[in-house]
């Protein structure tokens, strides 16, 4: 072996660990994508994220455009059919339409919507077959179905960088819209919580039978520690979980809203 | 051979990727169904010299009405309890079986004991969450001894609010207000779920605008009760001298807001063409003109720090809000939505002003951030809603409606959620103040 060999092996050697690094790291990447970015991105813009979190908006603020009256619950009051005392005998007023009059202030970016601050796990589209099935679920007691359409059983891949798109077995996509049913129907979410962007991302040990090991961890908290308290209560709460495809750890994202 | 490792590894490094997502695509739970928590009140013990029965009762009701105002809780009834329906003991160690809890869907139990002799009313209290078997909070406090059970069990309601919500619940607070039940407009007093009205006026004048001192022991108040103009009186059961706040200048009074530190306050002065908002001491001392144009400027509001203040100014042609640092100088102007806004209320943790903008000859009331960046309605109907005020906490606003005819005082989550009526049983209702938390 001469020194001149032992330095081209090395050359070699250290062009494949790059190679080799690179090649990780590039896959690395792309993966982290994969798996990452639907818990990433939600929140970028700094100056949004103070206006997320010091405020409880009304419904309307999330979407101001349309700006319809908050949805009160007229318990106390009677509807404006009802009303007897007609002291100001007038025609309703269209609302949406009166206020805004300066377009250019009314919508000011006031918030995100929900919408925007939830992550997506899945391609919209999945994501809206999810929770229609979802809702059927809930309305019937039929069992969800054991195999998953195709274009449903994937998730989480950001097409367009590969192509690639990482495979949820049918088996996982039925046991999570059971899951989503369950824990759904046990969660509280405390009045004036329902309308803030918050999002609380949990893992959570479950043995085969579904029941909840130990403490849920908390693995990203929402900036409010009684929304995050109220999440891990629920999901306490809701154990045991419907039996999943394997004991192990599982991830869940709370978010306030339905919509 | 080298390439056939690079794709080898490449594969296992995928494969596993793909392994690890689909174990862990998460569970996505969008709003829960659940809107209040189950709560169990025990019986709390009576360590009382003598016992009392009836008090122990009163004290149970009035704890469980509180903590269902707070719309946070709904109570389980007392059959349904599998565990003890008195408390044993609030101390260390005294152990619960929470699945007695968690069976009959509780997600909470409230254990505690009262004491009352001669030296005071003291009170312990203890709140599991039940799911988790663990205590979120416990405390023990000593009220005076003429405290009736129903005041002390608020108090409590309130902490127990604060265990699940971080901020405290409101039910031991008082809101003021106008009533013309008697024929002549008087400010009146009353718990903030619309119980236990009572009179802080009777002179059978004019009374409007009553305001709160931070320390909830004075009330600031306009009133034609000397003379044929408004003047501002203050009524008080603390420090402050009760009576008339400012000499008379011939100038009409219209309105007076107390100030943060509850030393100053801000007061509206007409000359009939114009007003001004000027700033003096709770001893009407220290007269500081805080606007001076020639257009009408009215309804002032403090942010909570004392630094500005939300007022109403017509100087555009119409009136709008603007901020003006609270020693006076240079306005900004807020609102550019709506013809006609006013009453502005800055709320006690600073993030939003409350105001009624008028749409066709009736009032709404939206909110807007300090910033004018985000505005939104709050209470929209086709009757007015009007003089929005907001609860210690932030969390609820009470505003005037006269969606049932006459007016009437409803209170309303920030949220837009939980209408509630409070008054309705006499006369027109109008203009409240919402009281600080007891100290």
């Amino acid at each position: 072996m001469t020194g001149a060999s032992d330095g081209q092996h090395d050359l070699r050697q250290r062009e494949f660990r790059r190679f080799v690094g690179w090649s990780a790291c590039a896959h690395l990447a792309v993966l982290g994508l994969a798996v990452i970015s639907p818990f990433s991105g939600t929140r970028i813009d700094p100056s949004q994220v103070i206006a997320v979190d010091l405020v409880s908006l009304p419904a309307s603020a999330l979407a101001p455009s349309q700006a319809p009256a908050p949805p009160a619950p007229k318990k106390a009051a009677p509807p404006p059919e009802e009303k007897v005392v007609p002291a100001q005998p007038e025609p309703p007023k269209p609302k949406e339409i009166v206020l805004p009059k300066n377009p250019e202030r009314e919508p000011s970016k006031p918030k995100p919507k929900p919408k925007e601050a939830t992550p997506k796990p899945q391609p919209e589209k999945d994501l809206e077959d999810l929770l229609a099935d979802m809702r059927k679920e809930a309305g019937e007691t039929e069992p969800a179905p054991t195999q998953a359409p195709a274009e449903q059983a994937t998730a989480a891949a950001p097409s367009g960088v590969t192509g690639a798109t990482v495979a949820v077995s049918p088996e996982v996509l039925a046991w999570i819209r059971k899951a989503k049913v369950h824990v759904r129907g046990v969660w509280v979410v405390p009045p004036g919580f329902r309308r803030e962007a918050l999002e609380t991302h949990v893992t959570v040990e479950l043995d085969a039978s579904g029941a909840v090991i130990g403490e849920p961890e908390i693995t990203q908290r929402s900036g409010n520690p009684w929304y995050d308290e109220s999440v891990v209560r629920g999901i306490t709460k809701a154990s045991p979980l419907p039996p999943p495809p394997h004991a192990g750890e599982w991830d869940f994202v709370f978010l306030p809203n339905e919509d | 051979m080298r390439a056939s490792h690079a794709v080898l590894l490449l594969v296992a490094v995928l494969a596993a990727a793909r392994a690890h997502a689909q174990d862990r695509a998460p569970v996505v739970i969008e709003g829960g169904k659940g809107k209040s928590y189950r709560i169990a009140v025990q019986r709390f013990a009576d360590n009382s010299t003598p016992k009392s029965d009836d008090r122990i009762s009163r004290f149970r009701d009035a704890l469980q009405d509180a903590l269902e105002f707070s719309g946070l809780f709904q109570r389980i009834p007392d059959g349904a309890f599998l565990g003890p329906l008195t408390t044993d003991s609030v101390d260390d160690g005294a152990p619960i079986a929470c699945p007695d809890w968690t069976q009959i869907g509780a997600d909470a139990l409230l254990q505690g004991e009262i004491a009352r002799d001669a030296n005071g009313f003291q009170v312990a209290f203890r709140v599991w969450d039940t799911a988790r078997c663990r205590d979120l909070m416990r405390r023990r406090y000593s009220q005076k001894a003429t405290a009736n059970p129903e005041e002390v069990a608020r108090r409590v309601a309130d902490d127990v609010v604060e265990a699940f919500l971080g901020v405290r619940g409101v039910s031991s607070t008082e809101i003021a207000f106008v009533s013309d039940r008697t024929g002549n407009k008087e400010i009146y007093v009353m718990e903030a779920d619309g119980s236990g009205v009572r009179k802080a006026t009777a002179n059978r004048s004019i009374n409007n605008f009553p305001n709160w001192s931070p320390d909830g022991q004075a009330i600031a108040y306009t009133s034609y009760r000397q003379g044929n103009k408004p003047l501002i009186f203050l009524s008080s059961r603390g420090a402050l001298r009760p009576g008339r706040l400012l000499a008379t200048d011939g100038r009409s009074q219209y309105r007076a807001v107390f100030d943060p530190t509850g030393e100053r306050l801000a007061v509206v002065l007409s000359n009939g063409g114009s007003s001004e908002i000027v700033s003096v001491t709770t001893a009407g001392k220290d007269l500081r003109k805080l606007t001076s144009s020639s257009a009408i400027e009215v309804s002032p509001s403090y942010s909570p720090d004392g630094n500005r203040i939300v007022f109403v100014s017509d100087r555009t042609g119409a009136p709008q809000l603007y901020i003006m640092d609270a020693n006076g100088g240079a306005a900004q102007r807020l609102t550019f939505n709506g013809a006609y806004n006013t009453n502005p209320a800055w709320s006690p943790d600073g993030l939003w002003i409350a105001y009624e903008t008028r749409v066709d000859g009736q009032f709404d009331i939206w909110l807007i951030d300090p910033e004018g960046k985000v505005n939104v309605p709050l209470v929209t109907n086709e009757r007015s809603d009007e003089a929005p005020a907001w609860a210690p906490n932030s969390r609820h606003v009470v505003f005037s409606s006269t969606r049932r005819g006459r007016a009437d005082l409803y209170m309303i989550d920030r949220d837009g959620s939980n209408l509630r009526r409070l008054t309705g049983d006499a006369g027109n209702n109008t203009a409240p103040s919402w009281g600080p938390f007891p100290r």
